[in-house]
């Protein structure tokens, strides 16, 4: 590597992990991973519950302290710049943290002064990130009168109160309906267009991740399991159609003809291959189960790489 | 176990000798220290009526009951001072300590674990020395206002007599950092709320022994000396002094003493609040 790709490299990295690791006692929530995110980037981890996920975002948010291996915020080390990497990271961690004593503007207000803000910048932003994310109209309300989308709203807000160059999301839309959740994209994508902010993103949202981030990483157990761009990982892993068919548990998978795997589920088939003809006959066989041909997806790739784990379920 | 996690304990060791000379006192910002002190003032500004009723009715029916009840069954005086007297140092120093004390156990296990409100705030450059020493001062802040509303009382009763009563919030300062500081650490270290009632009854049990009712020297020796090395007896001796404006050299030692109770114990607070929330 000659020295301009190396300092390129550290100009254009927000964040480069090598050998990260955190254990909590013998668990190994974190466990060597290598990844690094560009600048400007919107950068997806999925991943089974407890795969790490949180315990990586909250390591470059500097809220715990990595075990052992390397990390670089906008190149400065974790370990003794914590108080000037969340000086320019806003967090909306996975569980709300809004104060309930106070109104909603009001908690705009008071958490600015934690960013040593003037009270007059504080005010105009405050107003202008509550007009951004819908709520000006609630601004003298209380954090309990809000509905979940808005309180997710609310956070949004509050995390980007300083202007941050990197907002690190921990599942933003989780247990929101569709409507509040695609409400969310759209303020993403606007801040992406804006331009120059870094988004870390968490999902179980297979859709999400596909939607919103430019590249991303699966982990399992706090391992990588794989990474890349979403449209590579479905290229790479399978084939570009699939046949899904539901509540088939009784039957057994169809012999499968050359250009054509299949795998069977949580009781319903998935057959993969390069063209939708090619699937066509295997979904006569299943015409009474309603078969459905569509473009393979990042659901696919997730349910392939990762194994039921945590959440095996035993049939009643 | 493998060499990974041997290399890990070892840093961890090597944080731990470091914290051992290096005092957690050196984090403090006290520009992030006044942030999270204004956002605990704004919420309990809502409450304002609470603030000068709440430290009013205890005070006044203890000082009633101790003062003027027991105080005529007694009828001498108690190492000097008439009991009415004697007894105001102590309502004051009960009553203030179990300000601080409850601020800084169901009041900081509330914001720690029920609202996140310190999660909220370690997500931005506040350090967690910052936010446990505010919780701490903040807690010593209520109980100075306390202090000085009590005395009011004391003087109306006629149980503050000296001007160096003027005085009297600053022992109580101290044993409130000490009570506080214990107290965080304390809250730091449980994870359930019923894990105060242990500690509640320690603190109810060695406030009897701290002077406050009755002089420490009618104690026998070894619960005298007990006593003694409660810090809050040193506080409740000397706001005593300061009430009558009858001093003795022992409470310039008092006096030392105190200020390094307060000092370890905001100390040890502090970093029992980051062995907590920095995992
Ligand atoms: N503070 C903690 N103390 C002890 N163990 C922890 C702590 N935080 C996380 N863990 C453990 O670390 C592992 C990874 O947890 P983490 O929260 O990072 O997973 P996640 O990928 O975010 O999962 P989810 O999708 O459920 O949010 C889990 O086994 C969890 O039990
Ligand atoms: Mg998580």
């Amino acid at each position: 590597m000659d020295q301009f790709e190396k300092t390129s490299k550290v100009i254009y990295r927000a964040i480069s992990a090598s050998g990260l690791t955190k254990f909590y006692g013998s668990n190994r929530a974190v466990d060597g991973i290598d990844f690094s995110v560009l600048r400007g980037e919107t950068f997806g981890f999925l991943g089974p519950n407890g795969a790490g996920k949180s315990t990586t975002m909250r390591m470059i948010a500097c809220r715990t302290p990595p075990t052992a291996g390397e990390l670089l915020v906008e190149g400065i080390n974790v370990r003794d710049g914590g108080r000037r990497i969340r000086s320019m990271i806003g967090v909306v961690p996975q569980e709300n943290n809004l104060d309930p004593d106070l109104s909603v503007r009001q908690n705009l207000l008071i958490y600015s002064r934690y960013y040593q803000m003037n009270r007059m910048e504080a005010a105009s932003r405050s107003d202008e990130l509550l007009r951004f994310v819908g709520l000006i109209n609630r601004a003298g309300s209380r954090i309990e009168e809000l509905s979940g989308g808005m309180k997710r709203r609310l956070m949004i807000a509050r995390a980007l109160l300083h202007n941050p160059g990197i907002l690190v999301l921990d599942e933003p839309t989780t247990g929101l309906d569709p409507h509040v959740r695609q409400e969310i994209w759209q303020r993403l994508e606007e801040l992406r267009s804006r331009g120059g902010v870094t988004i870390l993103l968490s999902t179980h949202y297979m859709e999400e991740a596909e939607k919103l981030c430019e590249r991303l990483i699966v982990m399992d157990r706090g391992k990588i399991l794989a990474s890349g761009k979403p449209s590579e990982l479905i290229r790479e892993s399978v084939s570009s159609y699939a046949l899904e068919v539901r509540d088939a548990d009784s039957i057994p998978l169809l012999p499968l003809t050359p250009g054509v795997s299949g795998t069977k589920r949580n009781g319903a088939h998935f057959y993969f291959a390069d063209s939708p003809e090619t699937l066509a006959p295997l979904a006569k066989e299943f015409d009474e189960k309603r078969p459905l041909i569509r473009p393979s997806n990042l659901e696919d790739v997730f349910l392939q790489l990762v194994d039921g784990g945590e959440d095996d379920c035993e049939a009643i | 176990m493998s060499s990974d996690s041997i290399g890990n304990n070892e840093i961890e060791r090597k944080d731990d000798s470091l914290l051992f000379f290096r005092t957690s006192f050196t984090k403090i910002s006290f520009q992030d220290v006044a942030a999270v002190w204004l956002r605990n003032l704004q919420v309990y500004r809502r409450m304002w009526k609470m603030l000068f009723a709440a430290p009013l009715i205890e005070p006044v029916f203890s000082i009633l009951a101790f003062g003027y009840g027991v105080g005529s069954l007694i009828g001498a005086r108690v190492a000097g001072i008439s009991y009415l007297s004697f007894v105001g140092a102590g309502v004051l120093a009960f009553t203030v300590m179990m300000r601080a004390l409850f601020e800084m156990t169901y009041g900081a296990y509330f914001r720690m674990v029920y609202q996140s409100t310190y999660d909220a705030i370690l997500a931005t450059p506040v350090e967690v020395e910052s936010l446990a020493f505010a919780e701490i001062i903040w807690a010593v802040s209520k109980a100075a206002f306390d202090s000085i509303v009590i005395l009011l009382v004391l003087f109306i009763f006629g149980a503050a007599t000296s001007l160096f009563s003027l005085l009297v919030p600053l022992p109580l300062i101290a044993g409130s950092l000490f009570i506080g500081g214990l107290s965080l650490g304390i809250t730091s270290r449980i994870h359930d709320i019923d894990s105060f009632n242990l500690y509640m009854a320690i603190f109810f049990s060695s406030l009897f022994l701290c002077g406050a009712w009755f002089p420490v020297e009618v104690l026998p020796g070894v619960l005298r000396w007990v006593a003694w090395v409660i810090p809050l007896t040193s506080a409740v001796d000397i706001a005593r002094a300061l009430l009558t404006g009858k001093f003795l050299w022992r409470q310039v030692y008092e006096s030392l003493y105190l200020l390094f109770a307060a000092f370890v114990f905001t100390e040890w607070g502090m970093r029992s609040l980051r062995r907590r929330m920095v995992v």
